[in-house]
C-alpha cells in the first residue's frame, strides 16, 4: 500500500485558542479514513489544512508527495470536497453549477458536457438539470454536492460531514455512492458524527477530541479493544451501583455510569443478563458493542459543551 | 498576489448568474443617474443657463456618467459580494477548486468594474440621445477606458469596506458618509471653483474628483490643466485599492 496523505505534528492555531494540538496520521491510497469526534474536535480544521484552504501553523502534511501549503493549486485540482454547508450557486441552475464549476478546474467544455450528464445519472438528478437549487430538496442538494465534488475526477475525496440532515432513505443513497467511488480507487476521508455512518464506510480511522486524537484503529478492532462484544444497559438509581457491582464483577470486564444509566461492559451478555432476571430488574438491555460506545467512553458520555 | 488567468472564470460565473437579472439590473443602475439627468439637467436646467461656459445639461453628463459606474460598481462590491461571502458562502466553494482566494476577490473586482462599464456606457447612450456628445471618437474611447478605471477602483474600494462588515447595515455608513458627499464635492452638480480654498483642497482628496475632471476634458474635446494629475491620482489610488481590498478580504476568508 503507498501512502497517500501523511501529517506530522500538525498544529493549528488561531489567536490563542489551539484548534488542532500535534497529530500524526497516515491515510493509504485507496481507503477510507473517517475523523470521528464531537463538535469542536478539530476535524474540519484538520481537512481544511490537508486540501489547502487553511494555513497550517506548524507540523507538515503531504498528499501524494506534494506538501499542503495555500499556494499549492495542485492539491486542489486532484481533490473532491463534500463540503459541510450546502454551497451551491444558487444564482445558477443545477446544470450551470456543474458547468461552470468545472471551469475552475480547466476542463474543456465538450468533456464538461459529457462528464456533467453522466454525473447527473451518477446522483440520480437528471430530470432536476434545469431546476433552480431554491427547488432542491436538502436530500437533491446534497448529492449535487457530490456531483459537483467528481467533476475533476479527483484521486481523493474529502466529505466533511456528508449526510447531516439527511433521511435515512437520502443517507443509504449517499452511502452507497461514496462506497462505489472507493471500489474505483479513490481515496476517501470522511469526517462524521454518526458512528453508524463511519462503520459503514471506513477502513481506519481516528476519534478526535480537544484537537488530539484519542485512538486509531479500524472499526471492528477498536470496539473489540476497548468494549469487548456485548453491552448491558440497566437504568436504575446510583445509590443502587455498589452493591449491583459487588454481585456482578466476575461477569464483567468494565462499567461506566452516564447519567440514569449504567453500561456493563462483558465479552458474553447471556450470563449477566440471568443474573438480572433472578436480581428482578427491570430496564435491562443486552445489545452487541458499537463504535458509539467507544467513541462515548473516550469522550465522555455527557455534554461537553 | 497568489494570482492567474482563472480571475476570468469568475467573472464568467458572475456573467452566467447575471444574465437572469439584466433588465432589472439596468433599471436600477440607470434609474439614480437617470433621474438626476432628468431632474437637474433639464429641470433645472431650464433655469440656470449656462453653467462653466455651456448648456447645464452639457456640464451635468460628464459628471454624471463618472457617478454612475462609480455607484454601479460600489453597490455589486458591497451587496453582492457579502451576498456570495456570507450568506450563500459560495466563495469556500471556489477556493475549495484551483481557483485561488486572490483570483476569486479580483475576478469579483473586475465584475464590479464590468457592472460598472455597462451603467456608463447606457449613461452614453441615453446622453447622445439627449444631444450631448463626447469631442471626437478619440473623447469616447478615453471615456471607455475611464469607466473601467473608476469601476475598477470603486469596486476595490467597496472590497476594503466588505471585508470589514458584519452585516448590510454597516455598508451604510460608507454609502451615506462617503459616497453620497462624494457626489456632492467632486464637481458633478456645478464647478468647484467657488468653493473656499479648504474646500477645494478637500475635494482633490475625492477619487470621483479626478474622474470627472477627465470626464469632461472627454467631452469638451479641451485640454484642461491638471489632467496629469487626475490621472496619476487614479492610477495610484487604483493600485492601492486593488492589493489592500484583495488583502483584507483574504484575510476575512482564509482561517
Amino acid at each position: 500500500m503507498t501512502v497517500a496523505i501523511a501529517a506530522r505534528d500538525l498544529v493549528k492555531k488561531f489567536d490563542d485558542f489551539t484548534a488542532v494540538n500535534g497529530i500524526s496520521f497516515d491515510i493509504d491510497e485507496g481507503e477510507c479514513f473517517a475523523f470521528l469526534g464531537p463538535n469542536g474536535a478539530g476535524k474540519t480544521t484538520t481537512i481544511k489544512m490537508v486540501h489547502c484552504v487553511s494555513p497550517i501553523t506548524s507540523g507538515k502534511v503531504t498528499v501524494f508527495g506534494m506538501r499542503s501549503s495555500l499556494e499549492n493549486r495542485e492539491i486542489r485540482r486532484l481533490t473532491g470536497v463534500i463540503p459541510q454547508e450546502i454551497n451551491l450557486d444558487s444564482g445558477l441552475t443545477v446544470h450551470e453549477n456543474l458547468m461552470v464549476f468545472s471551469r475552475f478546474f480547466d476542463i474543456p467544455k465538450h468533456e464538461a458536457k459529457k462528464r456533467v450528464e453522466e454525473l447527473l445519472g451518477f446522483v440520480e438528478l437528471d430530470n432536476k438539470k434545469h431546476s433552480k437549487i431554491d427547488e432542491l430538496s436538502t436530500g437533491m442538494k446534497r448529492r449535487l454536492l457530490i456531483a459537483r465534488a467528481l467533476l475533476n475526477k479527483p484521486k481523493l475525496i474529502m466529505a466533511d460531514e456528508p449526510t447531516t440532515g439527511l433521511d435515512p432513505q437520502a443517507r443509504h443513497l449517499i452511502w452507497q455512492r461514496l462506497r462505489l467511488l472507493k471500489s474505483q480507487g479513490t481515496t476517501l476521508i470522511l469526517t462524521t458524527q454518526y458512528m453508524e455512518e463511519a462503520e459503514q464506510l471506513c477502513d481506519k480511522l481516528v476519534i478526535m477530541n480537544e484537537g488530539k486524537i484519542l485512538i486509531q484503529g479500524s472499526p471492528r478492532q477498536l470496539v473489540a479493544d476497548r468494549i469487548g462484544r456485548e453491552v448491558v444497559e440497566i437504568r436504575i438509581a446510583k445509590e443502587e451501583d455498589e452493591k449491583l457491582l459487588a454481585l456482578v464483577s466476575d461477569s464483567v470486564c468494565g462499567h461506566e455510569r452516564a447519567g440514569d444509566t449504567l453500561y456493563f461492559y462483558c465479552s458474553d451478555g447471556r450470563e449477566l443478563m440471568k443474573k438480572m432476571i433472578d436480581l428482578d430488574l427491570s430496564n435491562v438491555l443486552n445489545r452487541p458493542a458499537t463504535l458509539e460506545d467507544v467513541f462515548l467512553k473516550l469522550t465522555g458520555r455527557s455534554l461537553t459543551e | 498576489m497568489n494570482l492567474s488567468y482563472r480571475i476570468y472564470y469568475v467573472f464568467l460565473r458572475n456573467l452566467i448568474s447575471y444574465k437572469r437579472f439584466i433588465l432589472p439590473t439596468f433599471a436600477i443602475s440607470l434609474g439614480q443617474p437617470l433621474f438626476y439627468l432628468l431632474t437637474f439637467g433639464i429641470g433645472m436646467g431650464a433655469y440656470m443657463g449656462y453653467m462653466g461656459g455651456k448648456p447645464y445639461l452639457e456640464f451635468l453628463v460628464p459628471g454624471v456618467l463618472a457617478s454612475s459606474v462609480m455607484l454601479s460598481a460600489t453597490y455589486e462590491c458591497l451587496y453582492d459580494t457579502f451576498v456570495k461571502m456570507v450568506h450563500e458562502r459560495l466563495y469556500d466553494s471556489l477556493i475549495a477548486t484551483p481557483v485561488s482566494v486572490e483570483d476569486v476577490v479580483a475576478g469579483d473586482i473586475v465584475w464590479g468594474a464590468f457592472r460598472g462599464l455597462t451603467s456608463g456606457v447606457l449613461m452614453l447612450v441615453v446622453a447622445m440621445f439627449m444631444g450631448v456628445h463626447p469631442a471626437s471618437a478619440g473623447g469616447v474611447v478615453i471615456l471607455l477606458a475611464l469607466m473601467v478605471f473608476v469601476g475598477v477602483l470603486f469596486s476595490s474600494l467597496s472590497m476594503i469596506v466588505t471585508s470589514f462588515a458584519p452585516n448590510f447595515d454597516f455598508f451604510n455608513y460608507y454609502t451615506e458618509l462617503v459616497i453620497t458627499p462624494m457626489l456632492f464635492f467632486s464637481g458633478v452638480f456645478f464647478p468647484l471653483d467657488k468653493f473656499p480654498q479648504w474646500m477645494k483642497i478637500f475635494a482633490l482628496f475625492m477619487p470621483l474628483t479626478h474622474a470627472v475632471n477627465i470626464s469632461r476634458a472627454a467631452f469638451s474635446g479641451e485640454s484642461v490643466p491638471g489632467l496629469g494629475l487626475n490621472f496619476l491620482v487614479l492610477l495610484v489610488l487604483e493600485v492601492v485599492a486593488f492589493v489592500v481590498g484583495i488583502k483584507l478580504m483574504k484575510r476575512r476568508l482564509i482561517s
